[in-house]
């Protein structure tokens, strides 16, 4: 599905004194299989952005079209292209109703009009997906989980949609290292598996560094940049204009850089840098 | 939030927002129960001008004034429609024994006249006086009443937080609609024998959070050394001024000028 955002302005509560512009022309296309963090400071517009491009809000000046309908009309074709848009919203509590895990995680899959037999082995398809036991899970209370595994639970919840584009609103928030490692690589792989267009929304780099290939920077409602991830994110005026700092490995190529070794500064993981740095060293013999 | 709900405050520094909240209560009051009082069509044009006035005056824009009456749009059709057929008169139309009567289509639209009043004069109470300042004031009303024993601070502190809620659930309520709708769910779109079950993944974690809510600010009031039996005192305290007082007699004044007006039409 191709995503056409045109012009796009958002204001809360439009024409009273408690409004507040969220949005302003923003223009992005993202294409079927693409993989794109938005990055940007709290209260910059990325949630806003994401519930738009899932025709979950109507927009107050331009359009997002998918495939070229407007992604928030009110016709029966609009909505069956709004459930191909699967978004894990950041705050999970708000989605949380049902006695138990497994029928959580049906209640989207059930409303695609799917029988039993598929319902059913999509929902351990996601609970396996996002680390969560199908077995221990069978008759555990969804209110009763940790912050972490009701994250996980509401991203099975959308998971099992299976939509072909997913919009994650910081997936990786309440989730420990390991955890959130695991998430991240299956999530991948799944994505790789399946052309899936990946929408991460995020303030962690170094998950935006892992899971795209293109990152929007989005200050005070408008993109401030729009480009491969390996530009933006080692771009250090741009970053600390919108209060970031580089990736550590990116702030340590750049110091060895300024040091007098020529290695390449925008290798954003440090397994990248690493190997940077071990192929500058061994073809230089170790001397700057 | 696509638009001011009733119950919300907007800060600002109009005179409106300056007046002691015990003045804006009276007054909010009067302005409600005059047209009970005064039926006739000068004393409500009177009623409804002064009332446009201090919409003007709170700097609330007039459209978002208006649109908060959307709240009340299906109670206002069920009664307009109630008076239409139940008010004995000159029979305008018969369908199937009932009637409706001319004398009703005069009731209906006074029905929905006090209401459209209700809702605004309310609005503007609460738009203009936070709800410290309201549930302080409620206090300083009752207050004769804590001598009889009765548990007025804490009916105030009750008060209060109630009313800090009220757009925190609205606002909950428009976020839960969307995590659901994301799902599937069909809430605000589809038939509406569909509709109705949609809204149960709705109020369940509604409902969740609120008592969530309640309980953390439970702890939250503990640890800070809330005690309901406790003495407490104000941190501002209220004080009559020059312009509560000339507003206090404005108001009084135009009730005056209403009965009269009701008196001489008789
Ligand atoms: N429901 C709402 N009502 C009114 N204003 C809102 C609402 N939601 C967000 N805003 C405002 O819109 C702006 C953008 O909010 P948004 O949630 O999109 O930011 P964000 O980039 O996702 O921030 P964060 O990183 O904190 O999640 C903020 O100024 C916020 O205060
Ligand atoms: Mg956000």
């Amino acid at each position: 599905m191709l995503i056409s955002v045109e012009g796009l302005g958002y204001t809360y509560a439009p024409s009273t004194p408690l409004a507040r512009t969220a949005l302003r022309g923003v223009d992005l296309e993202i294409r079927q299989g693409e993989r794109v963090g938005i990055l940007g400071p709290t209260g910059s517009g990325k949630s806003t952005l994401a519930q738009l491009i899932a025709g979950l809000l109507r927009p107050t000046s331009g359009h997002v079209l998918l495939d070229g309908v407007a992604a928030h009309a009110r016709t029966a074709d609009a909505r069956l292209r709004r459930l191909k848009v699967g978004m894990a919203f950041q705050y999970p509590e708000h989605q949380i109703f049902e006695q138990t895990v497994p029928r959580e995680v049906a209640f989207g899959p059930r409303n695609l009009g799917l029988n039993d037999a598929e319902v059913e082995a999509r929902v351990a398809w996601a609970l396996d997906i996002v680390g969560l036991d199908p077995v221990e899970m069978a008759d555990r209370v969804p209110l009763t989980l940790s912050g972490g595994e009701m994250r996980r639970l509401a991203l099975a919840g959308i998971l099992a949609m299976r939509p072909p584009v997913l919009i994650l609103d910081e997936p990786t928030a309440n989730l420990d290292p390991r955890g959130r490692q695991e998430l991240l690589t299956r999530v991948l792989t799944w994505q790789a598996e399946t052309e899936l267009t990946l929408i991460v929304i995020s303030h962690n780099l170094d998950d935006l560094a892992r899971l795209a290939e293109r990152v929007v920077l989005l200050v005070a409602g408008q993109v401030a940049a729009d480009g491969p991830a390996r530009e933006v994110l080692s771009d250090r005026p741009l970053l600390e204009d919108a209060s970031f700092d580089v990736p550590p490995p990116v702030a340590l190529l750049q110091a060895l850089r300024q040091s007098g070794w020529a290695v390449a500064t925008n290798r954003l993981l440090a397994e990248e840098a690493a190997t940077e740095i071990a192929q500058v060293w061994s073809s230089t013999g170790g001397m700057v | 939030m696509s638009l001011l709900l009733p119950g919300m405050h907007v800060a600002g520094g109009t005179p409106l927002h300056r007046l002691d909240p015990r003045v804006k209560m009276g007054a909010s009051l009067l302005l409600m129960v005059l047209p009970f009082v005064a039926p006739s069509l000068p004393s409500n044009l009177l009623l409804a001008g002064f009332v446009v006035a201090l919409a003007i005056l709170s700097a609330v824009p007039l459209m978002a004034l208006v649109r908060t009456l959307r709240v009340v749009v299906w109670t206002g059709i069920f009664m307009f429609v109630f008076r239409l057929f139940t008010t004995p008169g000159t029979p305008l139309l018969t369908v199937g024994g009932i009637s409706v009567t001319l004398q009703g289509l005069g009731a209906g639209a006074v029905q929905i006249y006090r209401l459209c009043l209700l809702v605004v004069v309310s609005s503007l109470l609460t738009y203009t006086t936070s709800p410290a300042q309201l549930a302080h004031g409620v206090e300083a009303v009752l207050e004769p009443l804590a001598r009889l024993g009765l548990p007025v601070r804490e009916f105030a502190m009750v008060l209060t937080i109630a009313l800090r809620f009220v757009p925190t659930l609205f606002e909950e309520i428009e976020k839960i609609v969307k995590a659901q709708e994301a799902r599937g769910a069909l809430i605000r779109t589809g038939p509406l024998w569909k509709r109705v079950p949609g809204w149960v993944p709705v109020f369940v974690p509604l409902f969740v959070s609120a008592f969530r809510r309640a309980e953390d600010l439970a702890t939250a009031m503990e640890a800070r050394g809330f005690r309901s039996a406790h003495q407490r005192t104000h941190l501002y305290r209220l004080h009559l001024t020059r312009h509560d007082l000339a507003a206090s007699l404005l108001i009084l004044a135009l009730g005056a000028v209403i009965l009269f007006v009701e008196w001489r039409m008789g």
